[in-house]
C-alpha cells in the first residue's frame, strides 16, 4: 500500500473543517474502503490507505444519544446539551453541542448541522431538524 | 512469561482531599507501604514505572515527574520511566513493569501512581481533565467525563437494557462498599432517596453517582517468581493486556473493553465464569453496570438483574468493586489502576478487612480505562491475577 501521498497531505491547520454555505462538516473519505472521518486524516483508520479525498458531509444526521451537563466550563454556561450524531449519507459519527432540544428529548431523532461564525469555538453545533 | 510475574507488595496513600500534601508526600506513603509490604528496601528496586496524568498542568511538573517524586524516597540512578495514559495510566505503568520482568530485563520493579487534583481553582482541574481527549477535535465543545458516561447510559436507558432505578441501586452499593474501606474518599453510606435527590451533574447522573476530584497515590511491586522468599499467599498475573481506542465503525463492532477482555481471557485460558472478584472502571457508579456486560459477567440487558440478585455484592458469588470502586474509593487519575491491583491483592490474600469478599477468591480481574476518542475510551488495560496457594 502506497503511503507516500500522506507525506504531502495538506497541513492539518489548513484543511477545511466546515462548509458555511452548505452548513455542513467537511472531512475525508477513504477511496479504498469508503470510511469517513471528521476532521480529515492523512491515512485511513480502517484500511491503512493514504488515498483519501475531501468530502462535504451531509448537513443532517441522527442524534443517537445526549446528556445535559449541569457543571459549567470555562466559556460555557451550564446547563448545556451534548450529543453524538451519526451524519447521514454514510457520514462519520461526531460529537458536539446540541441546541434547542429539551433535556428529555427522545432519541434517535433527526438533527441538522449549524456552522458557527468564522473563527468561533466550537466550529459547529446541532439543532433540531 | 506473564505467569512468572508475581505481586509482592502493594500500598496506598488514602484517597481524598489532602491539601497540605504534595505529590512527593502522596507517592512517599504509597511507595513505602508497598516496599514494606514486600519486605524490601529502595535499593532492591531495579526499575520504576511512574504514572501521573495532570502534574504538568496542575503542578507545573511537565517533565521528569517520576524522577522528581522518587527523590523523596531516595530512589535514583535506576531507570525511572514516566507513563501518562489518562485514567488508565496506573495500569499502563503496571503492564510495562510486568513486561520488563517477563522480558528478563529486571527482577523487581515498582509501579507507582500519584495524582493531586485539588488545587486552588476547580476550573483548572476541569480544564486538565478535558485534555484526556483529542483537543484538536473537541476544543470548546464542552467535553466532561460525566457527560461521556451520561451519553453512554442514556443510550442504554433508551434501548431499555437498564432502568433508572438500576443507576440508583448500583450507586448505593458503591457507597456501602466505600464505607467499609479506610482508604476510600467517600466512606459514608447513602440511601436511594439521597442518590435520586442529589444535584444533577450530567443527565441521568446525579452527584452521588459520580467520582469526584481526588488526591491520592498507589504503588505495586512486582517481581519474577523466586526473586524473593514470600511467606504469605502468593499472587501472580495470568494476563496483562493493553489496548487503545478507535473510531467506531459505521456498522458497529464490539467495544474497546469487550475486545480487550476477550483477548485477556484468551491469553489466560480463562473466561468470565472463572472470575471470583473484579475491580472495574466506574468513574460513574452506573458504569459498573456497563462493565458487567462488557466483561461478560451477564448477557446484554442482564446487568440490572445481576445487581439486584446480589451476585456482585461483597457477600455475593462474584463481587465487583468491593473497594467502592472509582466512585467511592476515589479516582486520583494516575493512581487508580494501581489502587485496583492493591485492592485485588488484598482480596486474594484475605487481607481486606471489613470488606473482604466471602467467596475465597482465586481469580481476580482489573479493568481500567482512560480518556475519550469521541465514541470510545482512549486507553484500556485488563489484568487478571491468580492466588497461587490454596485457601486451606
Ligand atoms: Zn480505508
Amino acid at each position: 500500500m502506497d503511503l507516500t501521498p500522506a507525506l504531502d497531505a495538506e497541513l492539518t491547520g489548513s484543511r477545511p473543517r466546515v462548509d458555511r454555505e452548505a452548513q455542513a462538516l467537511v472531512g475525508s473519505r477513504c477511496s479504498v474502503c469508503n470510511t469517513p472521518s471528521w476532521p480529515a486524516r492523512a491515512v485511513c483508520n480502517r484500511c491503512g490507505s493514504a488515498a483519501l479525498r475531501t468530502e462535504v458531509f451531509a448537513g443532517s444526521g441522527v442524534l443517537i444519544t445526549h446528556t445535559t451537563a449541569h457543571v459549567p466550563l470555562a466559556g460555557l454556561a451550564a446547563p448545556y446539551m451534548l450529543g453524538q450524531v451519526q451524519l447521514d449519507a454514510n457520514g462519520p459519527l461526531v460529537f458536539g453541542l446540541i441546541e434547542g432540544l429539551p433535556p428529555d428529548a427522545d432519541v434517535p431523532r433527526s438533527v441538522r448541522t449549524v456552522v458557527s461564525a468564522e473563527g468561533a469555538v466550537p466550529p459547529y453545533r446541532f439543532h433540531d431538524r | 512469561m506473564i505467569d512468572e510475574v508475581e505481586v509482592i507488595g502493594v500500598g496506598m496513600h488514602p484517597f481524598g482531599r489532602f491539601s497540605d500534601s504534595s505529590l512527593k508526600d502522596l507517592a512517599r506513603v504509597a511507595t513505602v507501604q508497598a516496599l514494606t509490604d514486600a519486605g524490601i528496601g529502595t535499593r532492591d528496586i531495579d526499575v520504576v514505572y511512574s504514572s501521573n496524568a495532570m502534574g504538568g498542568m496542575l503542578q507545573g511538573q511537565e517533565m521528569v515527574r517520576g524522577q522528581a517524586v522518587m527523590r523523596e524516597v531516595g530512589i535514583e540512578r535506576i531507570p525511572i520511566v514516566n507513563v501518562e495514559n489518562a485514567c488508565a495510566g496506573g495500569s499502563t505503568a503496571l503492564r510495562q513493569a510486568i513486561l520488563e520482568i517477563a522480558a528478563g530485563a529486571a527482577e523487581i520493579v515498582l509501579a507507582v501512581g500519584f495524582e493531586k487534583m485539588f488545587v486552588n481553582d476547580r476550573t483548572r482541574t476541569l480544564d486538565a481533565l478535558q485534555s484526556a481527549a483529542d483537543v484538536d477535535v473537541v476544543r470548546g465543545a464542552g467535553l466532561q467525563f460525566t457527560a461521556v458516561y451520561g451519553m453512554r447510559l442514556r443510550k442504554m436507558l433508551a434501548e431499555g437494557t437498564i432502568r433508572g432505578e438500576d443507576l440508583v441501586e448500583v450507586s448505593v452499593k458503591s457507597h456501602a462498599c466505600g464505607a467499609l474501606n479506610p482508604y476510600a474518599q467517600h466512606q459514608k453510606e447513602v440511601t436511594p432517596e439521597e442518590v435520586r435527590a442529589a444535584p444533577m451533574i450530567a443527565d441521568p447522573l446525579t452527584l452521588l453517582m459520580t467520582s469526584s476530584i481526588c488526591d491520592g497515590a498507589a504503588a505495586v511491586v512486582v517481581a519474577r517468581r523466586g526473586a524473593l522468599k514470600v511467606d504469605r499467599p502468593r499472587v501472580r498475573f495470568r494476563s496483562s493486556r493493553g489496548a487503545s481506542g478507535f473510531t467506531p465503525l459505521p456498522e458497529g463492532q464490539p467495544t474497546l473493553s469487550e475486545q480487550n477482555v476477550t483477548a485477556a481471557y484468551e491469553a489466560a485460558g480463562l473466561g468470565p465464569g472463572d472470575v471470583d472478584v473484579a475491580e472495574v472502571h466506574d468513574a460513574m457508579a452506573p458504569a459498573e453496570l456497563l462493565a458487567y456486560e462488557q466483561l461478560g459477567f451477564c448477557e446484554k440487558g442482564g446487568a440490572g438483574a445481576l445487581l439486584a440478585a446480589g451476585t456482585t455484592s461483597i457477600t455475593g458469588a462474584k463481587p465487583v468493586n468491593p473497594s467502592g470502586g472509582l466512585s467511592s474509593r476515589g479516582h486520583p487519575v494516575g493512581a487508580t489502576g494501581l489502587a485496583q491491583i492493591a485492592e485485588l491483592t488484598w482480596q486474594l490474600r484475605g487481607e481486606a478487612g471489613a470488606r473482604q469478599v466471602g467467596n475465597e477468591p482465586r481469580i481476580a480481574l482489573a479493568h481500567n480505562s482512560g480518556g475519550w476518542l469521541e465514541g470510545e475510551s482512549a486507553a484500556n488495560n485488563i489484568h487478571i491475577l491468580e492466588r497461587i496457594d490454596s485457601w486451606t
